[in-house]
């Protein structure tokens, strides 16, 4: 009992990661039609800065903030390359981000080095129904938690979120009314930066990350947001947590190298089973 | 108020409009009509500033809004939410003055506004182009997909918007019947030109032109008998 | 001199530097794996051009291919002749079977479909001890029919120049036929094409399948020509990398992958090398690998997005018909 509680809430804390990385495919691409590759490398920039902030001795809390700030000005970058050009259409936006994943991987490297990483983050644990849980762990689920609900206001009560919505749901209205569909995605690019910058910035300190975790990441988060048709911040979290869990799981009772292969079976299996909902998704 | 001056518009190689002129003076409303294809949403979408002129000039005196071809709602947002997005260029983000003008869409405001009705939809779509507090108001195909008495309740709604506020319109409209009644002066466009323009009654009376632009006295006289 | 023989003299003298040059190389492995690539390329160059997406994990059905020929013959004793057969067939019937559901879907579900798949493979790999179980597969045969045996790279070299002609020939004439039309078609417009009674779907799971079965004979080659098969062999960089070629040299026409493949193999070998300069320090290796790499990338998908064999033809095609028609433009060569 106790092992299987182990595996649930590190599976919620790797879920969220994973939800918070789809959180920003979906909202890239409901605003820009674009699937944005650089959903995992935000995430090693968030993990990596964070990292060297601390280094420099800025309080906790503070670096971690100033990290996510600053990886949500990389994603406003990346939209400039990606979307800023007119005309540039979704699949070849696709690849331009291929381009910055590579791009940033050599800065990881430069600035970094190969060997993974870990920030410092809260030491200690908590006894929870009996077991022993990280409080690392328990931020995540909580910071995680409070960053949704925030998305969901955004988006559901706010001027601005509306109009990025209306955006994406009618391009042709939204400019008759005034809207700059590019500004948008930029905005969205941004989001979707500090999505992915607190992500990593909340996973790194148990789970090091170097110049190669942004393929996994990505990989994950994309799972997840699979589950959500690209398009559902809810639906992203469940399968952000399915992911986690399952794997968790997986990775209890079979042994750890068959996690990432979980990951990729499940992510496989979303696609294939919900092929006919996600084209009707599309049609929209 | 709204000034055209040998405006040409380009998609590539093949050109839309072709050296157009329109002028509408403030408190006007004013038709312009024509068959598909003419070039009366591209003349429309340049004044609304959606798509660019190859030459040529257009002046507005103020703002303009569009009430655009198809409704065009943000579907999955409520008839509210549609309303204040309206505004995104003004200050005034509220739709009370728009819920006492049209009381019907007061009664809608939390429902999404793909589920509502034809109808519906376009009034929906007036009162947000109303939002922005324009000085001139273009109407794109008003009419297209709907059943004549609601286009007839829409169509006194616009009448007595520009009678008893003043507002500038401009009509862009397939059914020249409707246009003509609406309004006291009209263009018709005709593969990228004007081909005529003047009093409506005046271009309504005209057989020549009728017959060749407007459907035929025959065709007109039987929408007067349907209505 | 008739026009065809006049188009096909740059060809003849292409494909004669081609031959010669093995001859005048003593380690041919170089040679011999941009000219494997160069046929990965042609075949996902078509795809990407044809059927507007891409797939970002080809190396998956690259280690299919090496994985059939290995597995196969270790483990099964499946003559090497048959192994190498095989791989290209179970490569083209992966990526149909890939393809039947996520190529119904926008462009992204099938680019990270084939990238899963390919981890999936490498995670197998490292995984399952037949498959190699982390250490990888040895001991593979040499290719040969019974008592006649491949040795030496000369064989390889002229092996992967002789796979690489007969896949554009097949490309070519498959892009000509009237299935061809209907491929163009849909490059052009699906809709149209659709209503045309094209069969959208069934056209792009087509080529889909031709370039994963490229894929795969070229997996296969490669498990002769260096006998050792493990996940190592098929990260993902190098399944970006046929991307990148792909982009580079000019999507949906057979010499843009050529050419992307050639120029991406020898600029990656370039900044190796002046990276190998003693006395060169690390950070500049770094930085000319990725960053230059991926600038470049960046920099043609912006700018020059048909890539550099269209974009080029199409200057010369205008040189030439102002020449022969003086002032008078020629519009002709325009595309909607």
């Amino acid at each position: 009992m106790n092992a299987l509680l182990i595996y649930v809430v590190s599976g919620i804390t790797i879920g969220a990661t994973y939800a918070l990385i789809g959180s920003g495919f979906v909202v890239v691409h409901r605003v820009t039609h674009v699937v944005n590759f650089t959903q995992g490398t935000l995430a090693v920039f968030g993990g990596l800065i964070s990292y060297s902030l601390l280094s420099f001795s800025i309080p906790h809390g503070l670096a971690e903030a100033l990290a996510v700030v600053l990886t949500g000005l990389i994603g406003l970058v990346f939209a400039f390359v990606t979307i800023g050009k007119k005309g540039t259409p979704p699949l070849t936006a696709l690849l331009i981000t291929l381009g910055l994943s590579i791009l940033s991987e050599g800065i990881f490297v430069t600035i970094w080095g190969q060997s993974p990483i870990a920030p410092e983050g809260l030491d200690g644990a908590t006894i929870i129904l009996g077991a022993s849980i990280e409080n690392q762990r328990l931020l995540t689920a909580g910071i995680s938690a409070v960053a949704f609900i925030l998305l969901g206001i955004f988006f559901g009560r706010t001027y601005l979120g509306k109009g990025m919505t209306a955006a994406a749901s009618n391009p042709r209205a939204a400019a008759l009314v005034g809207i700059d569909s590019r500004r948008m995605g930029f905005i969205a690019f941004a989001i979707a930066g500090m999505l992915g910058g607190l992500a990593g910035v909340v996973t790194a300190p148990f789970s090091p990350i170097s110049f190669s975790s942004d393929l996994p990441l990505a990989l994950g988060g994309f799972a997840a947001a699979v589950f959500g048709g690209l398009s559902s911040p809810w639906l992203t979290v469940v399968g952000g947590l399915v992911l986690g869990i399952g794997g968790q799981l997986v990775a209890g009772y079979f042994g750890g190298s068959y996690q990432t292969v979980a990951a990729l079976v499940m992510l496989l299996v979303v696609m294939i089973a919900r092929h006919k909902s996600l084209s009707a998704e599309e049609a929209k | 108020m709204l000034n055209l001056e040998d405006v040409v518009i380009r998609y590539g190689f093949a050109t839309a409009v072709d050296g157009v002129s329109i002028s509408v003076e403030k408190g006007e409303m004013v038709a312009l009509v024509g068959p598909n294809g003419a070039g009366k949403s591209s003349i429309v979408n340049a004044i609304s500033g959606v798509i660019p002129v190859a030459s040529g000039t257009i002046t507005v005196d103020g703002a303009s809004a569009q009430v655009p071809e198809g409704r065009q709602m943000f579907a999955n947002m409520s008839v509210d939410d549609n309303l204040r997005l309206g505004a995104w260029r003004v200050k005034d983000r509220n739709p009370a003055a728009i819920y006492e003008l049209l009381p019907d869409l007061a009664r809608m405001k939390d429902q999404k506004a793909g589920t509502l009705s034809g109808g519906q939809q376009q009034m929906v779509a007036v009162g947000r182009a109303l939002m922005a507090g324009p000085d001139l108001l273009l109407v794109d195909e008003l009419s297209l997909g709907l059943a004549p008495l609601i286009v007839a309740d829409l169509a006194n709604y616009l009448t007595e918007l520009n009678a008893s506020r003043g507002m500038t319109i401009l009509l862009i409209e397939q059914e020249v019947d409707l246009a003509f009644r609406m309004c006291a002066r009209a263009y018709v466009l005709e593969a990228g030109r004007i081909v005529a323009s003047g009093a409506s009654a005046t271009l309504a009376a005209d057989p020549q032109l009728s017959a060749a632009y407007l459907g035929g006295i025959e065709a007109s006289a039987d929408r007067k008998r349907l209505k | 001199m008739n026009p065809p023989v006049k188009r096909a003299i740059p060809t003849a003298v292409v494909a004669l530097i081609a031959i010669l040059i093995p001859l005048f190389l003593n380690d041919k492995t170089f040679y011999v794996q941009t000219v494997l690539s160069a046929v990965v390329v042609v075949g996902l160059s078509l795809f990407m051009g044809y059927a507007g997406q891409a797939s970002l994990g080809q190396g998956a059905f690259v280690a299919i291919g090496a994985l059939t020929v290995a597995v196969s013959t270790v483990s099964f004793n499946v003559p090497p002749l048959i192994a190498l057969i095989a791989a290209p067939l179970i490569s083209a019937g992966l990526a149909y079977v890939l393809g039947l559901p996520l190529l119904r879907l926008r462009g992204h579900y099938l680019a990270f479909g084939t990238l899963a798949v390919l981890l999936l493979v490498g995670a197998l790999m490292g995984g399952v001890p037949i498959l190699g179980g982390g250490a990888g597969i040895v001991g593979i045969p040499s290719l040969g029919i019974g008592s006649l045996v491949v040795t030496g790279q000369l064989f390889f070299a002229y092996l992967a120049l002789a796979v690489l002609a007969v896949t554009m020939v097949v490309s070519r004439n498959v892009i000509s036929s009237r299935f061809g039309r209907g491929v163009r078609a849909v490059a052009g417009s699906e809709s149209a094409a659709a209503s045309s009674g094209v069969p959208v779907l069934r056209t792009k799971l087509a080529v889909f399948a031709l370039a994963g079965g490229c894929a795969g004979l070229v997996g296969g080659i490669t498990a002769f020509f260096i006998p050792y098969v493990s996940a190592e062999s098929f990260p993902p960089s190098m399944s970006f990398t046929y991307v990148i070629m792909a982009v580079i040299g000019g999507l949906g026409t057979l010499w843009g992958g050529v050419v992307g493949a050639v120029l991406v193999s020898v600029l990656v070998q370039a900044l190796n090398t002046i990276s190998n300069v003693p006395g060169t320090p690390p950070i500049v290796g770094t930085i000319l690998q990725y960053a230059a790499y991926a600038i470049i990338l960046i920099l043609f998908l912006l700018y020059m997005p048909r890539g550099l064999w269209p974009t080029v033809g199409d200057a010369v095609k205008r040189r030439l018909a102002k020449r022969v028609k003086g002032s008078q433009t020629d519009y002709s060569d325009q595309h909607a």
